[in-house]
């Protein structure tokens, strides 16, 4: 089990391979299918800013945010796979989620020195894990806004890392 | 209709069990991996899925923060009666379990269009996610049972309802069916899976059989067709969480109805993630 701390430096990355389990503490940003795109969009506008949204070094958790608790959804859904590239390109280094990426999002994340890292989908246990959430961007979107979560050693299998996927490995 | 607060009462507490707790056969099925995957590397996976499970049903807080859609299915004994009214209690009941769960609040305002397009935002209250239609089914015996289920989005991306051109030989729908649970179980990410299976003649009755199925099965009795599904599926070396490995399938729930006198059979299949089914049932 590998110790990582947010915001996550290029060395960190560097160090994490396919079946690394880690245990993240810090912050991360809870966001998905309705909030990602709309991310996106900013960061192509160069607004992002005046949100006081800083994504160098940051992770991201595919996962609505509820008094239901978190968990990951399908990060392979077009919403939220699509947008792994540019968010890689503007400094997320840990994309969070569940499911088989495509090898095109496997190269964008080895192109960006970003990795993906599968969180076990057990809610129950995971809302232990978090310290603190808010939101932070798109509060109109309810559990789906763009949340920031504070979290104590929560748990990830890192997935894809350096062109290298778990989805691949037969 | 017995008291309406009665009724109301007993489908909360259906539906938050059927959130929070696992069915004795899927803890069992569940404890004999653990036994039997002591050295394996993905027994930490199993015996993970087995303490969240007991952590939610201790604390009664959700086994997935996807809490789901509701679900009701009736099964209608010898002299009982549906009335409207005990369709709207059964209706208040969910929305009650649904606001004391809490689920998560995911029902989505606006027209027609706006719900399509979720442009106008979702409701605050998880009470005001709208109850599937009901199925009813009639059954040995008195009274009424009240079966809800709680259908998550993940499993849902990964469910396929369409014709088979069966040939006239089973070995042909169930290598069609294990196919779509292959290319299913591979993107689910939540493995091990439960593939539901319903077989009908149409596409309602298939759907219907499924969700039948999913009531009435069992991980611990299986017969011969559930337990080659399950075998073929683990064959593909998928594993929990996608990671690759054993199991990818703890059990198959199928349920064949009636078939129509042509080349097609009509399939529905739900791969139930590693969370589901999350089902409960009260009697009236």
């Amino acid at each position: 089990m590998k110790n990582i701390k947010t915001p996550v430096s290029i060395n960190d990355v560097s160090k994490l391979k396919i079946l690394d389990k880690i245990l993240i503490t810090g912050y991360i940003y809870a966001g998905r299918d309705v909030v990602l795109p709309k991310l996106v969009t900013l960061i192509k506008k160069n607004k992002l800013s005046s949100l006081g949204i800083n994504l160098d070094g940051s992770a991201i958790f595919h996962t609505a945010v509820s008094p239901a608790g978190v968990g990951p959804t399908s990060s392979n859904k077009p919403e939220i796979e699509n947008s792994i590239p540019a968010l890689s390109q503007a400094g997320v280094k840990l994309h969070l989620g569940k499911g088989a990426l495509s090898e095109s999002t496997v190269e964008a994340l080895n192109a960006n020195n970003s990795i993906f890292a599968i969180v076990p989908p057990l809610s129950a246990l995971l809302s232990e894990k978090i310290i603190k959430k808010k939101v932070v961007a798109f509060a109109e979107e309810g559990v789906e806004a763009l949340h920031l979560l504070k979290v104590n050693s929560f748990p990830a299998i890192i997935a894809v890392a350096h062109g290298k996927s778990i989805f691949k490995l037969e | 209709m017995k008291d309406e607060q009665h009724v109301i009462s007993k489908i909360k507490d259906t539906l938050i069990k059927a959130s929070t707790t696992f069915s004795d056969d899927k803890k069992k099925v569940l404890s004999k991996l653990i036994k039997q995957n002591k050295s394996h590397e993905n027994g930490w996976i199993i015996k993970s899925i087995l303490a969240n499970a007991l952590v939610a049903e201790k604390n009664k807080i959700p086994l997935c923060d996807d809490t789901g859609i509701p679900h009701v299915i009736l099964e209608l004994g010898k002299n009982s009666n549906l009335t409207y009214d005990l369709i709207k209690a059964i209706q208040q009941g969910v929305k009650q379990g649904l606001k004391e769960l809490p689920g998560r609040p995911m029902a989505v305002k606006g027209d027609d269009t706006q719900r399509l397009e979720q442009s106008q935002g979702l409701y605050k209250s998880s009470g005001a996610i709208a109850i599937a239609p009901i199925q009813v089914i009639k059954m040995k015996g008195p009274g009424i049972k009240v079966h809800i289920l709680m259908q998550g989005g993940g499993p849902e991306i990964r469910a396929k309802t369409s014709k088979i051109f069966h040939e006239h030989k089973i070995s042909v729908i169930i290598e069609e069916i294990v196919n779509w649970a292959t290319e299913g179980a591979r993107l689910l990410g939540c493995t091990p899976c439960t593939p539901t299976i319903g077989l009908g003649r149409t596409h309602y009755e298939a759907t219907s059989l499924m969700l039948e199925a999913m009531i009435k099965g069992n991980f611990t009795v299986q017969n011969n067709l559930e337990k080659e599904i399950t075998s073929k599926l683990n064959k593909t070396n998928i594993g929990p969480l996608g990671l690759s490995g054993w199991p990818t399938a703890l059990a198959t729930f199928l349920q064949i109805g009636p078939q129509r006198a042509s080349g097609i059979r009509v399939a529905s299949l739900r791969l139930c993630c590693l969370a589901e089914p999350r089902k409960a049932c009260c009697t009236l």
